[in-house]
């Protein structure tokens, strides 16, 4: 097998330059114009940012929607969008309207967040570098995740579903390399309920399974 | 002395650390220098002491200039601070001609640093002017506001502006802190170093001097604020919920801070402190010397609760302290404070002496609270807010500024 090429990745936030939005209609709004790269740092990138809570939900959107507009019936049907289940970010912006212009219709009252708790909206640039590791044998993928930062663990498990192969983390990508040799671990990764864990505890749930794996291979 | 790169390995583990060295290898050489208007007092001078060591470590050629001014130079910038953190400011064109003056002859005096520099950080509105002044420039300049500018005083934000926006970026330490600016303005938290004097652990014995030192019973609950003696910090609205919670519980209070020498109305405020205070023996008002950073860090470690009851914040490091120590934090309900203390999960939030009086008796009737709350806390700074964190997201930074500093993805 080739070297598996450890990446490592940092993240800058920074405002994306779209007026904050105060209440449900403003977030609607704001969510059918964004760029991209908004919507995909508010879904996706959100694990990688420095937080004090450990929220119920893994999107901001839903987050807010709970904590700010006291919306509970919204911030559900929010939270369990999975962004990694969508074929492009066009399909999860559509998902997103749906699930806000259908709330916009059955509310009487348009839920609004007080001035100081506004959802802002951001973006961010991501710098991908060479972490300078490299390893050949499957059977230590588990080891090297366990040493991973949450850079790597984020960049080849979770970004990589971004890049072609498109939907496939970059350890799948590798071990398909000898697909018969390697479905234990290819499964294994396949198991893993990704989206709603947090980068820590991503990256102990990839050393188990991949551990258990190995044992039973 | 600051410590060395590897010493914090046994903290934040061995990838992270070779994830800072693996970055700052991309950027060795890079000339960067920070200005700021102040080398002792105040978060951002204990950010730089930390910062400009390892950045050098770490390949970069960094170094740390500060400003110099008169009394009435601090005048005008406390002035120019307290606008831009919404209060009302009567500032003169006279008082602008100073402040420009001043930086005009600090200018003459780090020209050369300036002008070679590939990236200029100026901390904060006191040395704003100086990249007008730099007309020979060859790097990048980047302020950084560590205050909350969200509702500025209009006319001095007016002004200041006009220093700001021609920088290359900005950064502010949260969303809800920044102004609408027509170049990049980045986010990056402040955090604290785990391993500096005034965070590092410390011996039973060492603490247990500091208790005996200044009279504390170690047999009744503690409260605890760190700050500068600043109007913002509202020392006072704290006594006032000392003595509503006085009326059920013998706790003591510990109000102490130091003065910085760019704020010259510490005095005053100490001096209406003490007055609040009056001769009540379970207060102390403790006025620092700058250097007092194991005071405080067993000032924090002694304590109970950790109140930070304040009613305009930039981020609020002396929060992340006393969670770092393990503590719950009552925390105003207002900017960084509320980044940090998440209600019933690491502290609470609260807006007036009442409500800070009310989660002071919830806590001490909930102690297993106060240990749940205060593991919590301890834990989310280690992952997110060490100085780790913030040396990666400043290389980043440098990256994305020297290269493209509006791409989404950067391969280096």
């Amino acid at each position: 097998m080739t070297p598996f090429e450890v990446k490592d990745c940092a993240l800058l936030g920074r405002m994306s330059g779209l007026p904050p939005a105060f209440n449900l209609r403003e977030l609607r709004e704001r969510i059918a114009v964004c760029g991209e790269n908004v919507l995909f740092h508010h879904f996706c990138e959100t694990t990688l940012r420095g937080t004090f809570d450990n929220p119920d939900y893994r999107n901001d959107f839903a987050v807010w929607s709970k904590l700010y507009l006291g919306d509970r019936v919204v911030a559900e049907r929010l939270g369990i969008l999975d962004p990694y289940s969508f074929p492009s970010l066009g399909e999860l912006r559509a998902a997103t309207l749906d699930v806000l212009d259908e709330r916009l219709g059955e509310s009487t009252m348009i839920p609004w967040a007080r001035p100081g708790d506004e959802f802002f909206f951001l973006e961010s640039t991501t710098i991908v570098f060479d972490a300078g590791i490299r390893f050949t044998q499957p059977s230590r993928l588990a080891a090297f995740i366990r040493k991973m930062t949450n850079g790597s663990v984020y960049y080849h498990f979770l970004e990589a579903r971004r890049r072609p192969p498109l939907g496939v983390d970059d350890f799948t990508a590798w071990l398909k390399e000898d697909e018969e040799a390697n479905r234990p671990y290819i499964q294994a990764l396949a198991s893993v309920d990704f989206y709603f864990h947090t980068l820590p505890h991503l990256r102990h749930e990839l050393g188990r399974v991949l551990t258990e794996a190995k044992v039973s291979k | 002395m600051s410590a060395t790169l590897s010493a914090y390995e046994g903290i934040v583990g061995s990838a992270v650390i070779r994830q800072l060295r693996r970055l700052g290898e991309k950027l060795k050489g890079t000339r960067i220098v920070h200005v700021n208007s102040t080398r002792e007092g105040g978060g951002v001078a204990e950010i730089l002491e930390w910062m400009i060591p390892l950045m050098t470590e770490l390949g970069l050629n960094a170094s740390w200039e500060v400003i110099h001014g008169s009394g009435r130079f601090f005048e005008v910038t406390k002035s120019i601070h307290n606008g831009l953190q919404g209060h009302s400011v009567p500032i003169t064109g006279k008082d602008w001609k100073v402040y420009e003056d001043v930086n005009a002859r600090n200018f003459e005096r780090l020209r050369p640093a300036l002008e070679e520099a590939d990236i200029v950080v100026v901390h904060d509105p006191q040395p704003a002017p100086l990249l007008k002044l730099c007309e020979r420039r060859k790097g990048k300049w980047i302020w950084r506001a560590h205050i909350d500018i969200s509702r500025p005083f209009r006319p001095v934000w007016k002004v200041l502006r006009t220093f700001v926006e021609k920088y290359d970026a900005s950064i502010f330490s949260m969303a809800e802190f920044a102004q609408p600016l027509h170049h990049p303005q980045y986010l990056v938290p402040p955090s604290i170093d785990p391993l500096s004097e005034k965070n590092r652990d410390m011996s039973p014995e060492e603490i247990e001097a500091v208790r005996n030192g200044f009279g504390l019973d170690p047999s009744r609950p503690l409260l605890v604020q760190i700050s500068r003696f600043d109007r913002f910090k509202d020392p006072v609205g704290v006594i006032e919920a000392y003595r509503m919670v006085r009326k059920v519980a013998k706790v003591q209070l510990v109000l102490a801070g130091g003065g910085a020498s760019d704020d010259p109305e510490g005095t005053a405020i100490l001096e209406e402190v003490m007055e609040a205070a009056g001769s009540d023996p379970d207060i102390h008002v403790l006025l620092l010397p700058p250097d007092s950073h194991r005071t405080v860090n067993a000032l924090q470690r002694l304590a109970t609760i950790i109140l930070q009851k304040s009613t305009r914040e930039g981020f609020g490091l002396t929060v992340t302290e006393g969670m770092w120590k393990g503590k719950p934090v009552i925390g105003g309900d207002v900017g960084g404070i509320r980044l940090q203390v998440v209600p019933h999960h690491t502290g609470f939030l609260v807006n007036t002496p009442e409500g800070a009086a009310h989660r002071i008796r919830y806590l001490l009737h909930h102690q297993d609270g106060i240990e749940r709350m205060g593991t919590t806390a301890r834990e989310f700074v280690r992952e997110n807010f060490l100085l780790t964190r913030h040396i990666r997201e400043y290389l980043t930074l440098m990256l994305v500024t020297l290269r493209d500093p509006r791409a989404n993805f950067i391969q280096v």
